[in-house]
């Protein structure tokens, strides 16, 4: 086993970590606005999204799924035909996408959340993500399948009271703050959750849980609220994703690789840990883009990373650097 | 139209699909059955299986049997080393029940990616070993497919019975049912684990060398695959190797005999039906295991 190594300094706490980063995004189209900048940003910001939401069924619940990928371009999908075929405005697409994911987690978690034992939701999110794949491939008429689904509309211009937000150009500071909202609204709604009595439930079903039941907490129903509260943000995030890529196939979004990404991400930054997988969300995606011709090898990296993370530093780097101020852990 | 003839037919491909299944099924449920955890890499060894019987018939150019047996071989050594060096380092850590089903995820998409890089994204298809065909009862059946169902029956029968009456059968089967005793009876366990790893790859890559003339070669034939395993794993009951066998042959066959209602593309809708059924109504399995 290697040795764990030490920071010169004394850890930091998370949550002053989380206000500096998220001023520091915030304030950042002020330094640049370089659409190609901006354009890393906001895929960062995707991935940050769908790590913190994946780390928190399975590393504050324990609940080991991967369907996230699934429930992504499931949000996408939806969205995207919504506006498309019944010109549902994108916005009500970006809720609407995200209550899909939400109710279709619910029916699959359903079955094999109220057993105790780790493989049923494992495998169920596996061939769930398959199906979807499948689906999507065969139904031409709708989705166009291979071919890929395109001329999805952009998000409508909103109007503020003398200012109008125009989706439609090249400019990328709209879509880079809307995305951003979407990922403080998620960080504000995780921290609450964790400082509530319901965030220690998470946790105690994590830890045990026949203890977690023994104590009067009803183990399916707190499974099944995280699993949808996180297949929830997975599907914004995708309905998003639809209206900024404006392009969707079934093998891009219902890809395995993806999942990889998400969970090299998480467990690189810790499992369990507030702010970690988002700095590390930030730091692969800026350093594989720097790294052209590990970009072509995209997916081999990340499967040989998250091979190395969990070999040779399995607590990630998040509880090394930050301390998480919460409810007595 | 729908004539007892095409049932015939089908069933007989649902069988040749089911021992694939079965296969596939039989090497993960061993896994779990002794060391607790899922093998998500098993649909790649699936389609390295696949390739090396491609290579080796290609480049060599020695008869197909030969070729299957080369690939075969070649797999089991390369499972053994996969679980060499990333499984048995995760060995009595912490965090059993998750790291090796994500260590082996992320090697699952790095040897798939690395395929397509390697070997290209064209569809490569194999000649059948046996050409041929005979007809009983008014059906025709090719000899390749009877040829599946033999080899597959006999493999899985001499599996069955060498964990039952060999030595080594007998220390995995110890290990199996409580690894700390039979460490203490002088089981090396880590050499079981490896060998047990090892030999559930093989099977995957027969499965592959087999049907490979029947369906064709890409690098993305493993995660269809290690799907509709793992489906057949749960139908089975997780752990029992004979549930693993009969629900494999069971889901080939019920979704060959969909193909005749339905259009051959919705075939694994129907066994992903089943799967949430089987969760639903009798998550223990057909052979009731305990691990629910």
């Amino acid at each position: 086993m290697p040795k764990a190594f030490e920071l010169p300094f004394s850890r930091l706490d998370s949550y002053h970590g989380f206000y500096a980063f998220s001023a520091f995004l915030l304030a950042f189209p002020v330094l640049s606005q370089d659409p190609y900048i901006l354009n890393i940003f906001i895929i960062s910001l995707i991935f940050s999204i769908l790590a913190v939401s994946w780390n928190f069924i399975c590393g504050y619940t324990g609940i080991f799924t991967f369907g996230h990928q699934a429930f992504f371009g499931l949000g996408a999908y939806v969205s995207a035909l919504l506006s498309m075929k019944l010109n549902v405005s994108p916005w009500f697409g970006l809720v609407i996408g995200g209550l899909a994911s939400g109710t279709i987690s619910f029916l699959i978690g359903l079955p094999c959340l109220r057993l105790k034992a780790a493989p049923y939701i494992a495998i169920m999110t596996l061939a769930f993500s398959e199906i979807l794949r499948i689906t999507c491939m065969n139904m031409v008429n709708l989705t166009r399948g291979e071919m890929g689904l395109w001329g999805i509309p952009n998000f409508p211009e909103v109007s503020l009271g003398p200012y109008t937000i125009n989706f439609g150009g090249a400019d990328r500071v709209p879509y880079y703050y809307l995305i951003l909202i979407v990922f403080i609204v998620l960080m504000i709604c995780l921290s609450a959750v964790l400082k509530s009595p319901i965030g220690l439930a998470f946790k105690s079903i994590r830890d045990s849980q026949e203890a977690a039941e023994s104590i009067g907490i009803n183990v399916t129903r707190y499974k099944l609220l995280a699993f949808v509260a996180s297949a929830f943000f997975a599907g914004v995030v995708g309905s998003f994703y639809a209206h900024y890529i404006l392009i969707l196939t079934p093998t891009s979004l219902f890809n395995l690789g993806i999942m990889v990404e998400i969970m090299a991400m998480t467990l690189m930054g810790g499992l369990g840990t507030f702010l970690g997988p988002v700095l590390v969300a930030f730091g692969l995606t800026v350093g594989l883009e720097y790294l052209r011709f590990l970009g072509d090898y995209r997916f081999i990296t990340y499967g040989i990373l998250l091979v190395l993370i969990v070999i040779f530093m399995p607590q990630g780097l998040g509880k090394k650097i930050f301390k998480d101020r919460e409810l007595a852990t | 139209m729908i004539t007892g003839k095409l049932i015939v037919e089908q069933l007989v491909n649902g069988l040749v699909l089911g021992c694939m299944y079965a296969s596939i099924a039989s090497g993960l449920t061993l896994i779990w059955g002794t060391m607790k955890m899922l093998n998500f890499a098993h649909g790649e060894f699936y389609m390295i299986g696949g390739y090396f019987v491609f290579f080796a018939l290609n480049l060599l150019g020695i008869p197909g049997v030969w070729c299957l047996v080369i690939s075969v071989a070649i797999v089991l050594v390369l499972g053994m080393l996969l679980e060499k060096s990333i499984i048995e380092p995760l060995l009595g850590k912490p965090g059993w029940e998750l790291s090796p089903l994500v260590v082996t995820v992320g090697a699952s998409i790095a040897i798939q990616n690395g395929a397509l890089k390697l070997w290209g994204e064209h569809i490569k298809n194999l000649p059948y070993y046996i050409e041929g065909t005979v007809e009983l009862m008014g059906v025709r059946l090719a000899y390749q497919r009877l040829m599946i169902l033999f080899v597959t029956a006999f493999v899985m029968l001499g599996f069955w019975v060498y964990t039952k009456k060999s030595r080594f059968g007998l220390g995995l089967r110890a290990v199996a049912q409580d690894r700390d005793a039979a460490t203490l009876m002088g089981i090396d366990f880590k050499r079981v684990y490896t060998v047990t790893f090892g030999i559930s790859c093989a099977m995957a890559a027969l499965a592959a060398a087999l049907l490979s003339p029947i369906f064709s070669i890409s690098p993305w034939m493993g995660h269809a695959a290690l799907t509709k395993g793992f489906i057949a794993v749960v139908l089975g009951g997780l752990g029992s190797f004979e549930g693993a066998i009969l629900a494999g042959v069971l889901l080939g066959s019920v979704e060959s005999l969909a193909v005749i209602f339905l259009s051959s593309e919705w075939k694994d809708v129907v066994s992903f039906s089943i799967f949430i059924i089987m969760l639903t109504l009798k998550p223990a399995g057909l052979f009731g295991s305990k691990e629910w």
